[in-house]
């Protein structure tokens, strides 16, 4: 963990609210850790690490004022990370299932595992990507029904979209990277605690990816 | 106690240090540890934390592993090489008292002792000990005789008791000093569901500025950590104007680390044109 200094070297708009964040560097960070990045508001705000182009990047959806700066204004963000435990090394081939705020982690589960990608959006995708794309509900619900014969499953999107998938896929070997509202990112403030099977856990350091029959649904 | 720059990281958003491997050192005159109980707490259901305007609420709920898990790891402690407070908390007197005993043979190891009496988020908590003037003073008399040695604060919030009566008890008792002031109760809709915690950010700033003011008018000697809304040096400086011996920094971690060294940074220049 370090303190980082990011020039914006692009910014990329995926779908109506989602961007792509390019930096002009690519630095060291394992597949699921994240960084903290300051905007005006008060609080750090976590930001899964990916790939796009060769550059570090994030994908972030403008949810608030503190998003809303980063996409419209920003042109260097301050941030500390990488952070959280990476993902680590499943048999067999894999399916990542995510919206496209992690569409630039995509590219680093990508090149690391025996992956194919689903990536479900509410909208349609303003660019073209390299990986199979589900447009709103329907769509993506046949898509989850016809990807059954994969050995693992890693999850990222909404609450109510991870839950879609965990019924869906329930008995199989599940992976959930969770959002949980992040003080600090390094496991100082205790305030992104989540409930598991083994009580309290926190999704700065124990997580962000947790094994979907640790968790309760 | 000397704490050199006056700056302290304060005890819950400082967690154990953790914060020390993003900021220089040199501008952290102590760190107070996270408040341990006697007993392990597992603290609050999430979800713990949500941002207002100008305002930050948390219902963390003192999670901690308890005071004999924590003795366990004083090593880890020893390696952060800055000066420690330890952080006290208890729900009832007796908790408080059986804490001050059980860390007796090892108040040596710490810089200094602070006794939380404020956390609002723990039911029977702190809040309601200070409430209760007979039991509060009971523990502030036997705390004392317990760690005679120790260079001991309190941490009071702004309910209960008025701080510079507050602080009057503890002058009585040859208490050290007074950290003010701590989280205020608040109330928050997020997504339309209630949050009931305590509040910090810029939104305390004046009412920590008038608590440091009241104790300051009427104890001359006392040290005084303020703590509420401190975000840059200026909010420091009118601090340090009203009568704070330290600076402590809580919920600004949160925005950025680098708060610590602007301010450490001004602390140490004004400490300079002293000399």
């Amino acid at each position: 963990m370090e303190k980082l200094y990011l020039k914006v070297q692009e910014k990329v708009q995926v779908n109506k609210d989602t961007w792509l964040i390019i930096f002009d560097e690519d630095f060291n960070f394992e597949p699921g850790q994240f960084i903290m990045v300051e905007t005006p508001k008060l609080v750090r705000k976590p930001f899964v690490l990916g790939r796009w182009s060769d550059k570090s990047s994030i994908s972030v959806q403008v949810k608030g004022e503190g998003t809303k700066w980063i996409v419209e204004e920003s042109n260097f963000l301050k941030a500390h990370g990488p952070l959280g435990k990476p993902f680590t090394k499943q048999a067999g081939k894999g399916l990542l299932i995510a919206s496209p705020t992690c569409l630039t982690l995509a590219n680093v589960i990508k090149e690391i595992f025996e992956t194919d990608v689903l990536i479900g959006s509410r909208t349609p995708l303003i660019i073209d990507i390299p990986y199979k794309t589900a447009i709103g509900n329907e769509d993506f619900m046949n898509s989850l029904k016809n990807s059954m014969g994969y050995d693992w499953y890693l999850v990222y999107g909404s609450k109510n979209m991870q839950k879609t998938v965990y019924d869906i896929f329930k008995g199989k070997k599940l992976f959930f990277s969770l959002e949980e509202y992040m003080g600090c990112g390094i496991g100082a403030c205790k305030s992104c605690a989540i409930e598991t099977k083994h009580g309290i856990k926190h999704v700065c350091t124990d997580g962000p990816i947790f094994a979907g029959d640790e968790l309760c649904w | 106690m000397l704490v050199k720059p006056p700056l302290v990281l304060l005890s819950g958003p400082a967690g154990f240090g953790e914060w020390l491997e993003l900021i220089d050192k040199s501008f952290i005159g102590a760190l107070t540890l996270k408040t341990i109980t006697l007993n392990p707490k597992e603290g609050n259901k999430p979800s713990r934390m949500a941002e207002g305007n100008n305002y930050i609420i948390n219902r963390i709920g003192l999670e901690n592993p308890g005071v004999l898990k924590f003795l366990e790891m004083l090593d880890t402690f020893k390696n952060l090489k800055s000066k420690i407070i330890l952080s006290l908390g208890g729900d009832t007197v007796e908790e408080y008292l059986k804490i001050a005993e059980t860390i007796k043979p090892y108040s040596k190891e710490f810089d200094a002792i602070e006794f939380n009496f404020s956390c609002p988020n723990v039911e029977k908590g702190g809040l309601s000990i200070v409430g209760d003037l007979q039991s509060w003073e009971k523990i502030i008399k036997t705390v004392r005789k317990i760690l005679p040695d120790s260079f001991l604060i309190a941490k009071l919030g702004i309910e209960g008791i008025f701080v510079e009566n507050a602080a009057d008890i503890l002058v009585n008792n040859d208490w050290n000093g007074i950290t003010l002031i701590n989280t205020v109760r608040g109330l928050h809709f997020e997504n339309g569901k209630i949050i009931l915690g305590g509040l910090s950010g810029p939104l305390l700033k004046p009412i920590a500025l008038r608590a440091v003011y009241e104790v300051r008018k009427r104890f001359s000697d006392i040290f005084i950590i303020a703590s509420g809304g401190i975000y840059n040096s200026n909010d420091a400086e009118e601090f340090m104007k009203v009568g704070a011996s330290a600076i402590g920094i809580g919920s600004a971690l949160f925005k950025s680390p680098e708060i610590v060294e602007e301010i450490g940074k001004k602390l140490m220049e004004v400490e300079r044109s002293n000399d």
